[in-house]
């Protein structure tokens, strides 16, 4: 009876715990077998976060490596709404650090329950506050932010990018796709406590670096004196190109209106635009080098030859054409230096529409360079059958045709290396790290093209040279360089009668220095200057400023000597009237760049409360008397006899070409130093004999 | 007042049985042993293996933390390395020293004469390099 009794109880426990494991057993295959999809995305939602990951953006860097534009890390503040306990208190507490409206930031969390931005990009005063709020379901996120540390300096090559790090304009448009490289999406585990760990190693490919041909301080030098010559000629905009002929390589780009990268949506839209390669204008006068290139180079006419220039007027196919000022006979050359309409018509007229076409063509108006710019214009030129029997003239002069300064300056550019176009470059390499990437497709080499005879090109170089002698430019003459160019005063078209306006010009020049050997081909636009307006008086003293000091900066040998007694004027001058030598930097903006602490200028510059201006300056001056040996005349001799000559004299000859020495550079008579690179060109005595028949100086 | 009537005492009998085991031998069995130890072995290299599988998993996530906290450590140096690049080229901007040249120190542009090139003597640099920084120690 007894042990029957024990045997029901032990029964009862068995059931029993048979009922539980059975239960137990039942609950985990309904769970394993049944929810285990449910249970493991729920589990995986909790445990994971998934970020994509933006790659760094690659800097974009000047000739030298100097840093133009680059990407920072900075916080961006997002939320899970699913996560956030009270939607409410929390968009409450969060708007009053970022300044977005509360219901904003709640409408957010509404929106969606997984992801909902709260502010990107935030300062790391706004990050911190965040953070310290200590609020559950708010997170930052590293996100790459574009600055440009040199402001508005290129800012029209260098273009923006929008808040996802698109590119909008110039090389960050541009080159978008290479900079920007390509984001990857990691997992990464987090514990109860929202601790991260096994974050998956994100192999992100970080975005090339562009490596411009601009010069940092080229460039800085060309804004610097556009918005002085802005300021001055109250220009409604303006544009200035410093490129080096040799290679097409453009060292400075500068354009006015400009604006801050970094605040680009502040800005008007117009400002954005790169008129240097978007904006078509009539090129006027400087219209007429290509002209006569064309002519010299058909050999229908020499430098010497005379037009008659019909004393400032004639009718052309029932157009009256006027000179600025009346000219009787003029030599080619001095049509070229005095800017005669009537003559440069003459020549057209004689060239023919035909061969007058495809020089054009071939100096590249018409089409877009290939300058690695976005939004290049391909300029206005008719195609031949559409010109009028009046379009030569007018072209001939600069009218009835639409180019773009950098067309222009390429133009020019080829006049002054002796003939070849090479196509303008802005952008020199592209690398990844310290690899230099293939250049293929815009960056790819381009040979130049041989456009007019190197003969052609002496001859203009030299009747270019008279345009600052003895033309319309003498305010482009520089101190110690030869220089040579044109002037350009062109007027606009009046889009409301639809004629010539006569008081809206474009006041150009355009040139290159030194003659013999250019280093730098500068363009100079100025669109509407008000009072002085023709390209002599406005644009050829802006040529002058940044030419002097680009080839000081970049060390070109002189090849004229200095004028002691005009130095020493100008200094006496300036430093007369500090006022004025303040000002000659006061046009530009500085609203965007803060004085520096007065507790550094303490210690580094004058007294505090003691301005420049009332500082008196020392006037000890070095003056330089020029150069301690004066150039011989090489002319004549053969390389041996130059060579010991040089070697002498303690000189540094290079020798060009064969048989006699026909040029040099610098000129006979120069000072230059002891050790001073001088170029001879050899050649034959008949070269010689036909260029000194054709007008040329050695 | 019932009084509980006494029980009658039993009398107990304490023996003592000798059992002399000392003529029983065991047998001992080396293939039982053998299996026994084996099965201790056994057990213990899996529990081993258990032991290590758990400590590795547990130390794994451990690391998983630390590595993390080093990305963060490396990500913010990475990040402050790149504010301070832009922070140079901030200070370097032409514009700048345009300014601080100008209004600060009062200096003008060099006339071309004051520009004069020379030929640097050997170890110019240095010297240079030198002069910099003892400025800079002060």
């Amino acid at each position: 009876m007894r042990q029957d009794r024990v045997h029901v109880r032990l029964l009862i426990i068995a059931s029993v715990g048979f009922l539980w494991m059975s239960a137990v057993l039942g609950r985990l295959t309904y769970l394993q077998l049944f929810r285990h999809g449910d249970y493991l995305a729920r589990a995986l939602r909790q445990q994971q976060r998934s970020f994509e990951i933006t790659p760094e953006r690659g800097p974009i860097y000047d000739r030298n490596g100097r840093p133009l534009a680059m990407s920072v890390p900075v916080d961006s503040a997002f939320g899970v709404p699913s996560e956030i306990a009270d939607e409410s208190l929390a968009a409450r507490l969060l708007s009053g650090v970022v300044g977005v409206p509360q219901e904003v930031l709640e409408a957010r969390f509404e929106s969606s329950r997984s992801f909902a931005w709260i502010s990107r990009k935030l300062p790391p005063e706004k990050a911190e506050a965040i953070s310290k709020l200590n609020l559950k379901g708010i997170y930052l996120q590293k996100e790459n932010q574009r600055f440009y540390p040199k402001r508005d300096l290129a800012a029209h090559v260098l273009g923006f990018v929008d808040l996802d790090e698109k590119g909008l304009m110039g090389i960050e448009r541009e080159f978008d796709s290479q900079i920007r490289g390509k984001s990857e999406r990691i997992v990464v585990m987090a514990d109860a406590r929202q601790r991260w760990f096994d974050g998956g190693e994100a192999q992100r490919e970080r975005g090339a670096s562009v490596v411009l041909t601009l010069d940092e301080k080229i460039q800085y030098t060309a804004e610097r004196e556009l918005a002085a010559a802005i300021a001055k000629t109250r220009a409604a905009a303006g544009t200035v190109i410093v490129m080096n002929p040799n290679t097409g390589e453009i060292l400075a780009l500068a354009n006015w209106p400009k604006f801050n990268p970094n605040k680009a949506s502040d800005a008007p839209a117009e400002t954005w635009m790169n008129r240097a390669v978007s904006a078509i204008y009539e090129p006027g006068s400087t219209f007429k080098l290509i002209t006569i290139a064309a002519a010299f180079d058909q050999g229908i006419t020499r430098p010497d030859e005379v037009f008659d220039c019909e004393n400032g007027a004639v009718y052309i196919s029932g157009h009256r054409i006027r000179d600025h000022k009346p000219f009787g006979l003029l030599p080619v050359s001095d049509i070229l230096a005095k800017s005669s309409n009537i003559g440069a018509i003459k020549i057209g007229l004689r060239l023919g529409a035909p061969r007058f076409y495809d020089y054009i063509r071939a100096f590249g108006f018409g089409t877009p360079t290939g300058v690695e710019l976005p939004y290049e214009s391909r300029g206005r030129v008719e195609v031949l059958n559409d010109w009028k029997p009046f379009s030569v003239g007018a072209i001939s002069m600069g009218q009835e045709i639409g180019v773009t300064p950098v067309q222009l300056i390429t133009a020019v550019s080829a006049i002054a290396n002796g003939g070849l176009l090479y196509k303008p470059r802005v952008v020199a390499e592209l690398r990844r790290g310290e690899k230099v990437l293939p250049a293929s497709g815009l960056l790819a080499p381009a040979e130049p093209k041989r456009v007019i005879r190197p003969e052609t090109a002496a001859t203009l170089r030299q009747l270019m040279e008279g345009v600052v002698l003895r033309g319309t430019g003498p305010l482009a003459r520089l101190d110690g360089w030869t220089s040579a160019g044109k002037t350009g005063s062109a007027q606009k078209m009046d889009p409301n009668t639809k004629r010539y306006s006569p008081t809206d010009l474009i006041a150009s020049f355009t040139g290159f220095a030194p003659i013999n050997n250019p280093a730098v081909t500068i363009l100079v636009s100025l669109d509407s200057p008000v009072g002085l307006h023709e390209g002599g008086e406005v644009a050829a003293p802006v040529f002058k400023r940044i030419a002097e000091q680009v080839l000081t900066y970049l060390n070109v040998p002189r090849d004229v000597p200095l004028n002691p007694k005009l130095i020493q004027t100008a200094y006496m001058k300036r430093a007369s009237q500090d006022d004025t030598a303040l000002q000659d930097f006061s046009a530009i903006d500085f609203s965007g760049q803060p004085d520096p602490a007065p507790a550094a200028s303490q210690s580094t510059g004058p007294v505090a409360g003691e301005t420049a201006k009332s500082k008196k300056r020392a006037l000890t001056v070095a003056v330089d008397e020029g150069g301690d040996i004066e150039l011989p005349d090489f002319s004549g001799k053969t390389m041996r006899e130059v060579t010991e000559i040089a070697l002498r004299l303690g000189l540094d000859p290079v020798l060009v070409g064969s048989n006699l020495a026909t040029e040099q550079s610098p000129a006979a008579g120069a000072k230059v130093r002891r050790g001073a690179r001088i170029t001879v060109q050899f050649g034959t005595p008949l070269e010689k004999k036909s260029k000194q028949r054709l007008g040329i100086r050695n | 007042m019932v009084r509980k009537r006494k029980k009658a005492a039993t009398a107990e009998f304490h023996t003592v049985k000798r059992i002399d085991n000392s003529r029983l031998v065991r047998n001992v069995e080396p293939a039982k042993m053998r299996n026994l130890w084996r099965g201790v072995a056994l057990g213990g290299v899996v529990a081993a293996f258990l032991m290590l599988y758990v400590f590795q998993h547990f130390r794994c996530i451990d690391l998983s933390f630390q590595l993390e906290d080093l990305k963060a450590q490396q990500m913010k140096a990475m990040a402050l390395n790149s504010e301070l690049k832009l922070e140079i080229a901030g200070l370097r901007n032409p514009m700048r020293i345009d300014v601080i040249a100008r209004r600060r120190l009062g200096l003008t542009e060099p006339l071309p004469t004051h520009v004069q090139e020379y030929e640097a003597p050997d170890g110019a640099e240095v010297a240079a390099a030198r002069y910099v920084r003892a400025n800079r120690a002060q």
